[in-house]
């Protein structure tokens, strides 16, 4: 299978790694240096069309651009690979590729896959959804094999969600090891921070389930317990004094653009964005989620 | 050219069916072929056990059937199949209209003279005579010669919203009077048993749908039907919300099942190679100033029983006496329905241009065959990609229906006395504004204009816009636009029901809640505005 990837990043290598492992030919499309390690090509456009299966692996702030310049058409498969929502409008990334283009069949994938271990050829595990079984299939064909155990879903909302929140719950768990607040609280962060995401993606048409698979508490899990990952660090550099953080906003603000239209209430999210705005200190807002009311799980 | 103008003999359906369904059957196990019928003897034995006493001729030929099928089920496979294989010939025969384009000329010839004495007519010869012109009356708009240029080479999927059963009639003779083929539909076996009206609607294109046969069997049979048919480019009609709308409001989530049976027969016609396999979804919205069975609709979509009728039966349709009077007075006056054929669209969803090629968001042609052919071209049936497809189509009919939507005074006038009772009373729910009592329901007339005055503007951006139709009234030189729309909702309102939506009393307005929200329902989705309340 020819597997295209656009993103030309340490995820976008990853991938390639276990499109090659899992014994297919992985291409990279790229735009500025070409990507070293793999074959590649800066014609996103002719990239998308030679290919069976196209990953993108872009900034989510890069979706739409790569889009637009790939121009995938009715005949073509993407898996969007970049976790998170479109930071300037709070729009899923499948949205965007379907506002773009006249390519419906969509799906992405998350779990506990980290850039670095997986070139490392470290075992992980992916979850490859979309409402079409056949592209979940393709997806779990392109990457599963002997490192990475692909697993398939048709919750293509709750894998997207998942995606997005893990990042920014890594956030509070980056935060509040710097301050040393335990282990308990890492507990707290993964249950408490992932049911409010499962309140918001079944208000969303999502599977509540989704968010307590490999998209959510394994990614979450991983993410959290890496000090390399860009959301745990954020959140070790606002523990640490930082007055705001704008990537750690931009992510909480496109969830919570969400939250609102489905009108639904995400306190340690609200919180999170509080503070990488600069608008609360860390300890205020900690101790402002310690003394809410008492309630059931 | 073959298909609706060329209507093929029942028997020929029926093979096609059983071939269909025999194609079916090989794709199961042994487990699967008895599970199959055993649901279909086990559906049909339990509604005709509810039912008995009330037996419809066509319910006599089927407890036979079933019965004989139920022997079958204690049998080897190769007796299962066919029983079957019967039970599909049966319904083949039931469905299969008698459609010709003779007999269509005809019963549109007479159409215009007999409308209104169709709907209570009880022989057909009763048919003709009568006064009543719907040409005068019916606004037809949208780009009809688009869509008979596109009909010489595409079949043609038309899919409007449903407000009433007078829809079917009223949109046959809406594409005869703008020179479009004919379509044909699928009705409900009900209306079949006023004679005059079976006359018209197997003429006009009706092939007939029993709604109380819920098993898979025959739910395989009627799409087997729909797909051949259009694959014999028979242009076809399907309501995609299944069932008139209860609550007057317009469709949000369409039924996808008939919906997807053109996307099958496109692909079929692909692989086959056929010369015309294209097939284009053409979205219609149908608006009445007064719909004849609203006050039935309204209590059903408010009571809990109601929620689960999908027939009704004992709705002003039923009653010869308010037909009569419905079609005196309400279609006889002027703009008091409006019939809009919205922009072509593939079966995706996707834009198409004047000759059909569907089209990117900038504008470019694109190869729509993609979405359901593989790289070398080769058509790859995939039933669970295919009802994902039809999801996209849905979501794109709803857009258009919002688009295509013509707002008539008594829709608006009712949104805006719907919204003023909400305001006043932010704190009760729908079930509870609907039972207050009559001095806590009047709205003070220079209330209403103001309102009115509110949503006219808003209204005026969007069409501007091509967000929205209307169909206002244009005020007289000493009136206001609100002045001449409210004065308009409360003419047509005193036309026909017993208790109108709004009345007149002095400077306050009489309001009846139940038809007021049915009819500014169908404004529920807009998001309008009423502005500040007093």
């Amino acid at each position: 299978m020819n597997v295209g990837i656009i993103g030309s990043g340490n995820w976008g290598k990853a991938l390639a790694t276990l499109a090659a492992e899992a014994g297919h030919q992985p291409r990279m499309g790229y735009r500025g240096r070409p990507p070293g390690g793999f074959p590649g090509t800066p014609n996103l456009p002719a990239l998308v069309r030679e290919s069976d299966l196209v990953l993108i692996a872009t900034a989510p702030s890069g979706v739409r651009g790569t889009i637009q310049a790939s121009r995938p058409g009715p005949g073509d498969v993407l898996v969007i690979a970049s976790r998170g929502l479109e930071p300037e409008t709070g729009l899923w990334l499948s949205h965007v590729v379907t506002a773009e283009s006249r390519c419906l069949r969509v799906g992405a994938i998350a779990g506990p896959a980290l850039a670095a271990e997986v070139m490392r050829r470290r075992p992980s595990a992916l979850v490859a959804a979309s409402r079409f079984d056949a592209v979940a299939d393709l997806t779990q064909d392109a990457l599963h094999s002997s490192i990475c155990r692909v697993y398939t879903s048709n919750d293509l909302r709750g894998v997207e969600l998942a995606g997005a929140m893990v990042d920014v719950l890594a956030v509070a768990v980056g935060a509040a090891d710097a301050l040393n607040l335990g282990l308990g609280v890492h507990g707290v962060v993964v249950t408490r921070g992932l049911a409010e995401a499962a309140r918001l993606g079944e208000a969303l048409g999502a599977n509540a389930t989704t968010f307590a698979g490999l998209a959510g508490v394994g990614d979450l899990v991983a993410s959290s317990s890496h000090s390399d990952h860009p959301g745990y660090q954020a959140g070790q550099a606002l523990a640490r004094g930082s007055s705001r953080s704008d990537y750690v906003l931009q992510k909480a603000q496109a969830v919570l653009t969400m939250a609102r239209k489905a009108q639904v209430e995400l306190p340690l999210t609200e919180a999170i964005a509080a503070i990488a705005a600069g608008k609360v200190k860390l300890r205020l807002a900690l101790d402002a989620l310690m003394r809410r009311d008492a309630t059931a799980e | 050219m073959a298909g609706i103008y060329d209507p093929i003999p029942t028997r020929e359906v029926a093979e096609r069916l059983r071939g269909a369904a025999q194609d079916r059957l090989d794709e199961f196990d042994d487990d699967a072929v008895y599970a199959y019928l055993a649901d279909a003897v086990y559906q049909e034995r339990s509604r005709l056990e509810r039912s008995r006493g009330r037996w419809m001729d066509e319910d006599k030929i089927a407890h036979q059937a079933i019965e004989r099928a139920a022997v079958a089920t204690r049998r080897a496979r190769r007796d299962q199949e066919r029983a079957i294989l019967e039970l599909v010939d049966g319904y083949a025969h039931e469905i299969h209209n008698r459609f010709s384009h003779r007999t269509h000329r005809f019963a549109t010839k007479i159409l215009p003279g007999a409308l209104t004495r169709l709907l209570t007519a009880a022989q057909p010869m009763d048919l003709l005579g009568g006064g009543f012109d719907p040409a005068s009356r019916m606004s037809v708009q949208g780009d009809v010669p688009l869509l008979k240029e596109l009909a010489k080479t595409h079949t043609l999927v038309l899919a409007p919203t449903h407000v009433s059963n007078l829809d079917s009639p009223m949109i046959g003779y809406a594409g005869f009077a703008a020179g479009l083929p004919p379509f044909i539909y699928g009705a409900g076996l009900n209306l079949f048993t006023n004679p005059a009206m079976s006359f018209f609607m197997s003429r006009l294109g009706a092939y007939t749908v029993d709604r109380r046969k819920k098993h898979g069997l025959y739910k395989h049979t009627l799409k087997d039907y729909s797909v051949d048919s259009i694959g014999r480019r028979c242009h076809s009609l399907f309501f995609p919300g299944g069932t008139r709308s209860r609550s007057g409001r317009i469709e949000s989530r369409l039924k996808k099942g008939l919906l997807g049976t053109a996307i099958q027969a496109w692909q079929q016609g692909l692989a086959a190679g056929r010369p015309h396999p294209e097939v284009l979804v053409v979205p219609c919205t149908l608006s009445f100033s007064l719909v004849l069975e609203a006050e039935t609709l309204i209590e059903d979509s408010l009571s809990e029983e109601g929620k689960s009728r999908y027939i009704i039966s004992d709705d002003e349709f039923s009653e010869p006496r308010v037909v009569a009077s419905f079609a005196s007075r309400v279609l006889n006056l002027d703009a008091s329905m409006f019939v809009r054929f919205g922009r072509p669209m593939d079966l995706v969803g996707n834009p198409v241009d004047d000759d059909g090629h569907s089209l990117d968001q900038a504008g470019q042609h694109i190869d729509r065959r993609g979405y359901v052919a593989d790289s070398s071209g080769r058509v790859v049936f995939d039933e669970q990609r295919d009802r994902v497809y039809t999801e996209h189509l849905a979501d794109a009919l709803v857009g258009a229906y919002h688009r295509d939507q013509v707002v008539v005074s008594t829709h608006l006038v009712s949104y805006a006395a719907w919204k003023i009772l909400e305001a006043r009373h932010p704190r009760l729910d729908t079930f509870q504004r609907v039972l207050l009592s009559p001095d806590q329901r009047q709205i003070e007339n220079s209330e209403m204009l103001q309102a009115l005055g509110h949503l006219l503007e808003q209204l005026d951006e969007r069409a501007a816009r091509g967000e929205i139709q209307l169909a206002l009234p244009t005020p007289a030189q000493s009136q206001t636009r609100a002045h001449a729309v409210l004065d308009e909702a409360l003419d047509r309102f005193s036309q026909f029901h017993a208790r109108p939506g709004l009345e007149r009393r002095g400077r306050w307005l009489a309001t009846e809640p139940k038809l007021v929200l049915y009819y500014g329902n169908r404004l529920a989705h807009s998001g309008l505005q009423i502005g500040t309340h007093p």
